[in-house]
């Protein structure tokens, strides 16, 4: 990729050893919204604030939380554009894997696919890091809920609960003290929506927020503005 | 030289605060033009609405239009320097077709919307190639959703909008639709037209002859089309009228 007038790399060492233009994709992430997820015992949530900048927008068709496969889905901080590019990618490939080998595609693997790809765009000519980091609710080779995070380096980590974008330190901590290996779905909601409110300018509601739900034995899905409500409401 | 922060002014890298400067400057460069556009959209149709500048007398007036058909069922508002203008409306143009060619019926707009955004966001990612000085507003009704209108920016955001505007006086716009939303969302094909009409009309604040704007509209399972000058004649009147 990239031109030969570009062949070589954007993303280079610095005089102490850092690789500048990744830090700077990582504070294009702190910028972006508020993302997180909870991986509970039986299955995974991921939410997001979906606040947008005008009520001219349509803001019921705008959709941040992706599935990725019918057992996969994907959310993030930061550029959205540039998230567009890695749903498509882990698509193709959790698509290709399913039709391969005839199985679900887990999760693990379609992390590690779309780090790969997030790499290779802190290596390769002519080209920038991605803008935003995902968080991918899906299932292990054992069936197992599992929570992962990629980042704009490439770098992937697996999570019982975490938090990206703004306000993504108050959140995570927020979280260390109510997640235990032993929630569950049903908690893990309520638990979102409340760190989500932590931080949440305005009121918050099932129009300025998305939650997508993993559960065990199940598919993935989103959840519609009437059940976050039903969630919101019980969670007061 | 990339190392050099200097550089991502340059081209599409990051700076230190994780903004990509190359894209802010885009968005300042398709407000060069000096024009305003604006779209909304009612219960079954979708109007849009734009300054007609012809830049010298000698001009043919009818050459100088933002506002291109990309297939029958879909029109295009341009806003932003020129020759990105017309370059986008060539991609737009060929993706629609390709799209009908290999699947048999013509695109969704939202489709067709993201298409475009996705191929804008490579320029932001690529160095070899700038993003283009150009947004785009794509508007149809579609048989299963209703009236879509679409913008597509430099950055390659896209979304679904109730009204919106690009170029100068963006936000004064979308000060103005932000009142008149709620209305608009029940409106006919007339009172949609004319909430466009005026709402350009107050933001740059001067009344106007049917020549110095373009109109243009979709409605139901009608194509796209753009207005007379007779047409926009009688929308202005009938906005004279009620205000009188």
């Amino acid at each position: 990729m990239g031109d030969s007038a570009y062949s070589f790399s954007l993303t280079t060492f610095s005089r102490t050893g850092k690789l500048l233009q990744i830090e700077y994709a990582l504070n294009a992430v702190s910028n972006g919204r508020c993302s997180l997820g909870i991986a509970a015992k039986d299955g995974v949530v991921i939410a997001t604030d979906k606040k947008v900048s005008s009520t001219l927008i349509d803001v019921d068709e705008v959709q941040k939380i992706q599935s990725i496969s019918p057992t996969s889905g994907f959310v993030y901080s930061g550029l959205g554009p540039d998230y567009r590019v890695l749903t498509r990618s882990a698509r193709k490939n959790s698509a290709a894997y399913e039709r391969t080998y005839g199985e679900a595609q887990p999760i693990t693997q379609t992390v590690k696919q779309t780090a790969s790809l997030m790499q290779e765009y802190t290596q390769s000519g002519g080209v920038r890091p991605f803008g935003c980091s995902v968080l991918a609710a899906g299932f292990d080779e054992d069936g197992e809920p599992k929570l992962f995070q990629v980042d704009p380096s490439g770098a992937y980590f697996g999570w019982r609960a975490t938090a990206i974008g703004k306000g993504f330190v108050n959140a995570k901590s927020f979280l260390e003290k109510r997640v235990t290996s032993e929630i569950l779905l049903e908690d893990a909601v309520h638990t979102c929506l409340l760190t989500l409110r932590e931080s949440f300018e305005g009121e918050i509601n099932g129009k300025n927020i998305e939650v997508g739900v993993l559960e065990k034995g199940g598919g993935f899905r989103i959840l519609k503005e009437e059940e976050v409500n039903d969630y919101l409401n019980e969670a007061n | 030289m990339s190392r050099d922060s200097n550089y991502d002014h340059h081209i599409s890298i990051f700076s230190p605060n994780g903004r990509l400067y190359q894209i802010e400057y885009a968005f300042k460069a398709s407000q060069s033009s000096g024009l305003t556009s604006v779209a909304c959209r009612g219960a079954d149709s979708v109007a849009i609405c734009t300054q007609k500048k012809v830049p010298e007398r000698l001009v043919d007036p009818e050459s100088v239009s933002n506002v291109f058909t990309i297939v029958p069922s879909i029109g295009c508002l341009m806003t932003g320097i020129g020759p990105d203008c017309k370059a986008l409306v060539q991609r737009i143009r060929y993706e629609a077709n390709d799209f009908q060619y290999k699947y048999g019926y013509p695109i969704p707009c939202a489709q067709l919307a993201k298409r475009i955004a996705d191929i804008a966001q490579v320029y932001t990612q690529s160095a070899s190639m700038r993003p283009l000085a150009a947004t785009a507003i794509l508007i149809s009704v579609d048989d299963e959703k209703g009236p879509q209108l679409f913008k597509v920016d430099p950055a390659g955001h896209y979304l679904p909008f109730f009204a919106t505007s690009a170029g100068v006086k963006e936000q004064e716009a979308v000060n103005y639709f932000e009142k008149k939303v709620e209305d608009l969302k029940t409106s006919n094909v007339d009172d949609v037209a004319r909430t466009a009409i005026m709402c350009l009309g107050s933001v740059l604040g001067s009344d106007f002859r049917g020549s110095e704007i373009e109109v243009a509209l979709v409605q139901g399972k009608q194509r796209f089309k753009k207005l007379t000058e007779d047409e926009v004649e009688g929308h202005l009147n009938a906005i004279a009228e009620m205000d009188a």
